[in-house]
């Protein structure tokens, strides 16, 4: 029943006021009475009585205490009392708000990352039904699909409420003075229904503007319709050119609306009669779905693969070999910045522990200089429990208060990251709403419990205990060996830290300087926009696109000109499988291979060496196809010939036919300079698509020449546009941003990690130093060297750091294993970061040390010895 | 504090307490430190400071019990009485004091 006593009275704190108020009266009463008794006037009977009872509000409260420890009156009070005894100290109350902050501020921002990229639902309605629907081949790395097969498998599946597709493409808008280029998006039908976006204006497709010679139809997004069409409120009677074609507006999407990517600003109905839909061997849709509602993954899984393993018996030669995977929509999206994010945020925890444990020293070290305080409150009866309640009440204090500046800390660097990664999914999606402060406010408290608990029960108990027997003294060392070990956790921390960041450091120095195998300088690289249309006449697209290459290599400046599909160095994997038509065993006849179609002039341009045979030559369209391959293709799959020049590869997919191998050229990182080669085929085709990658090799530097290189194309296609121009290093540089970001920002972490330890190093020396002033000055009167000292207690601080460091070693081993993918070219027990971060950590930990070391010896011994 | 003869050590007040209202079934604050102090022979004077706090503590543990009530002089007056739980805490007390008391006086005698 006591504790629901307890309860009550701390629901009716004012009726235990007055009970409080009225037993004390009465006692006062009767005391007064009994001096009046033994002579007293009646003024000084009752002065006595209160005198001897003392301060009678006090003992209410006091009295109280006791019962209502939990009480919100009780917290107010202890807070009260806090605020006060911080303003006292305001040194210790800098210092430790500062640290707060910086680790709640830090974990604020990474958490307020990680809880938009990762945590939240894309923003459509129901987002986390959306998925993408691929197709899967065996040892191939396509996942479109073909638009006839998306239809089936819509007609087909029982798990989806819609399936549809897309494609996008980067064309000109010709209504203005200058072409400008647009990205836009062909739609399948069934839009509406997967993305459960309505337009803000207008209306969407109708059946027959999904088909060839239908009424033309195009949907604008906002930003267009603000930029480009100054937010006409009749937008619907107005229309854009693509080329030579007006189409008419039917609407206006949400400004909300990004989809496929933010660049979309158009999208068009794409006819499901069209003559390269009905292949089921041309694969160009991205297939994206919405599940039923309480469909699981696993189940629509299991559905769709039941109905492609049906259409692979109807159609075995297509769809035999085919399996279906399907993805939630947010993974594809956030990609591989999610292993990032948690990697930050597993730095940012544990630069928080860190704050957390030297908070705790801190708080260990004023618990002892108030320890006199403590001892006075338990000596006047106040509980152990109502002490330690009024030091957490002083830590959450202290922990509000630096979440609250840490939340600054936090805006400021949101919006730095915003700035800094404006390139990755999903940034702009961050933002500070409730759910932020609650984490923020969350933390707090939790930060103020793993910070407070020890050093407030350590400060009770020792008080306790030394109020019996006043040997304070004693208790200090005990007390320092705790301090100790919070100095060893922050050191090892900070060593775990140093080396993951060292480690990533180290890789992308070795990324640098790794040998491509092509030349990246000195090279321009820009788009053309161009509209798939033109793929119906290869010829003239191969005329247009060869004349650019003529016309470009005739400028001065420039010294030889190349397109591709896909810039080389920048990531990217694009698999096609090719038969050999010469293998003699059919195990040999299937080659996967990494697949670049381009322009006869890519290898001169890029630098990149011959081996053996030659380089293709440009033909006319039609011609028979010229392949080369690199050594590591002609290693893995042609070792066996003597020769592989005049073999022939096939392949039936995207550029389908046969073609001779004329060539061998050198390993290089086409496909990404931080994967090593792999095997290579290169089709020498200028214009597999409208809109390949020009590469401009110039004797000077590459921006230089961005204007000229936009005029010439101004004066030969007036209708097109030039986008995405930029020096390649640069693109490859941005290929690579998040990962230098992410190496910076944990670089930052560590490093904050370690002049906190250092911090938390130099307080704890301090401290010891100053509990040993007396020792010290009497050995010095009694004629020790002042050396010896200082080596003494560097050699103390050295003890912890060099078993911190230890500890922190092993437990970078085990961090080690959230970089894995993230190194490149060292292991995660790399010598040098390991020796590196070791010498570091004992350089300035020294340092840190050697101030209150060099202090102890400089004790004037005569007046320590008269202080005591 | 601790050179003050007549201080009554912490701990001991709650055996005290409860030994009071053992032989007075019924009684206030005031009555009990003046009860003590009259038994003890004006040895033992209890500090108004912990003796509030106390009773609330034992309150609380289920010792003791009050209620409101009107002494002869016609004030109002809370008064404390002794619970079954509370008679059960005297004997252990006086158990643990009497222990006490012997091992202290054998040191006293043959240390």
């Amino acid at each position: 029943m006591a504790w629901l006593r307890r309860l009550w009275t701390t629901i009716r704190p004012r009726r235990m006021q007055r009970d409080i108020e009225r037993e004390v009266s009465f006692h006062l009463a009767e005391r007064a009475d009994q001096l009046r008794a033994e002579g007293l006037s009646e003024e000084d009977a009752r002065r006595e009585a209160r005198r001897k009872f003392g301060n009678v509000i006090v003992q209410a409260e006091r009295t109280r205490d006791v019962n209502v420890a939990l009480s919100f009156d009780a917290f107010l009070r202890d807070a009260r009392y806090a605020i006060r005894s911080l303003a006292r100290t305001p040194g210790f109350t800098i210092t430790v708000l500062v640290t707060l902050a910086l680790g709640i501020g830090a974990n604020t921002a990474v958490f307020s990352a990680v809880d938009a990229v990762l945590l939240q639902p894309l923003p459509f309605p129901e987002g986390d039904r959306l998925v993408r629907v691929r197709q899967i081949r065996e040892r191939s790395a396509e996942s479109n699909v073909a638009p006839v097969r998306l239809e089936d498998w819509q007609r087909l599946n029982a798990a989806f409420d819609a399936i549809t597709g897309y494609y996008m493409e980067d064309v000109s808008e010709t209504s203005g003075e200058m072409p400008e280029r647009v990205r836009r998006a062909w739609v399948a039908r069934r839009f509406r229904e997967v993305w459960g976006v309505d337009p803000a204006i207008g209306r969407v497709f109708t059946a027959a503007e999904y088909t060839v010679g239908g009424p033309l139809a195009v949907l604008v997004s906002e930003r267009y319709w603000r930029i480009r069409l100054g937010a006409d409120p009749n937008v619907l009677a107005r229309s854009i050119r693509i080329g030579a074609v007006s189409i008419p507006i039917i609407g206006v999407m949400p400004a909300s609306f990004h989809f496929p990517d933010p660049e979309v600003d158009l999208w068009f109905p794409s006819p499901v009669d069209f003559k390269f839909a009905q292949s089921r061997k041309l694969t160009w849709f991205f297939g994206i779905g919405r599940l039923k509602r309480g469909v699981t993954l696993d189940q629509a899984r299991a559905n769709l693969d039941a109905v492609q393993k049906e259409l692979g018996r109807q159609y075995p030669e297509t769809d035999g070999q085919l399996r279906v995977d399907i993805v939630p929509l947010k993974d594809t999206t956030v990609g591989s910045i999610r292993n990032s994010l948690w990697l930050l945020f597993a730095g940012v925890s544990v630069l928080l522990l860190i704050t957390c444990t030297n908070v705790a020293g801190l708080l260990l070290a004023r618990g002892t200089h108030r320890h006199q305080e403590i001892s006075v409150r338990l000596a006047l009866g106040a509980s152990n429990v109502a002490v330690v309640a009024q030091m957490l009440v002083e830590t959450l204090i202290l922990s509000i208060a630096g979440a609250a500046l840490g939340l600054i800390l936090a805006a400021g660097a949101v919006a730095a990251l915003r700035l800094a990664a404006a390139d990755l999914p999903r940034i702009n999606e961050i933002a500070f709403q409730w759910r932020i402060l609650a984490y923020t406010l969350v933390t707090a408290v939790v930060v103020s419990l793993l910070c407070g608990v020890v050093p407030a029960i350590r400060a009770a108990r020792a008080s306790t205990a030394s109020a019996l027997n006043e040997a304070g003294r004693t208790q200090a060392s005990g007390r320092s060996s705790l301090q100790w070990l919070f100095v060893g956790a922050q050191v090892a921390l900070s060593v775990m830290l140093l080396a993951a960041a060292g480690l990533l450091v180290r890789s992308l120095h070795e990324l640098s300087r790794v040998d491509l195998g092509f030349d990246p300088t000195h090279v321009l690289t820009f788009r053309v926009s161009g509209s798939y249309a033109e793929t119906g006449d290869y010829t003239r697209l191969l005329g247009r696109v060869d004349g650019t290459i003529d016309e470009l290599r005739a400028l001065p400046g420039v010294e030889s000109v190349a397109t591709t599909t896909f810039l080389p160095g920048v990531p990217m994997e694009f698999e096609q499988t090719f038969a050999l038509v010469e293998a003699r065993t059919d195990a040999d006849r299937r080659l996967a291979a990494e697949s670049r179609i381009v322009s006869a002039e890519y290898f001169g341009t890029m630098k990149m060496s011959l081996v053996e045979g030659e380089i293709c030559r440009r033909q006319p369209f039609g011609a028979p196809t010229q392949l080369l391959v690199n050594q590591a293709f002609r290693a893995r799959y042609l070792s066996e010939w003597p020769s592989p020049i005049g073999l022939h590869l096939a392949r039936d997919s995207f550029m389908a036919g046969t073609g001779t191998i004329t060539g061998i050229v050198a390993n290089a990182r086409d496909q990404g300079i931080d994967r090593s080669p792999a095997p290579i085929v290169y089709t020498c085709f200028s214009a597999p698509n409208p809109t390949p990658a020009f590469l401009v090799r110039t004797r000077g530097e590459p921006e230089d020449l961005a204007h000229t290189v936009r005029m010439k194309l101004k004066e030969l296609e007036p209708l097109r546009s030039v986008y995405d121009i930029a020096p390649l290093e640069d693109r490859i540089g941005g290929a690579f941003a998040q990962n230098r970001l992410r190496t910076v920002v944990l670089a930052f972490f560590a490093v904050t990690a370690l002049v906190l330890a250092s911090v938390g190093l130099y307080g704890t020396l301090s401290y010891v130093v100053s509990l040993r002033r007396r020792e010290a000055g009497l050995r010095l009167a009694l004629g020790a060297v002042r050396a010896t000292l200082v080596r003494q207690f560097l050699v103390q601080a050295w003890r912890v750091v060099v078993l911190a460091i230890a500890a922190g070693l092993a437990l970078s081993f085990l961090f080690a294993r959230l970089l894995g993918g993230m190194l490149y070219g060292v292991s995660p027990a790399d010598p040098v970061v390991l020796l590196t971060v070791m010498v570091t950590v004992l350089v300035v930990a020294t340092a840190a040390a050697l101030i209150p070391a060099t202090r102890a010896a400089l004790v004037e011994p005569m007046q320590v010895l008269r202080e005591g | 504090m601790a050179s003050q003869k007549n201080d009554i050590l912490q701990g001991t007040l709650v055996l005290l307490i409860l030994r009071t209202l053992a032989s007075n079934r019924r009684l206030h604050g005031y009555g009990i430190t003046t009860h003590i102090q009259r038994v003890s022979a004006d040895l033992l004077r209890v500090e108004e400071g912990s003796l509030y706090p106390a009773l609330h503590r034992m309150e609380q543990h289920g010792w003791l019990r009050s209620e409101w009530g009107v002494t002869e002089k016609n004030r109002e007056a809370r008064f404390y009485s002794l619970t079954p739980q509370g008679r059960k805490q005297l004997a252990h007390e006086e158990e643990s004091w009497a222990r006490l008391t012997a091992g202290v006086a054998r040191v006293l005698r043959h240390a």
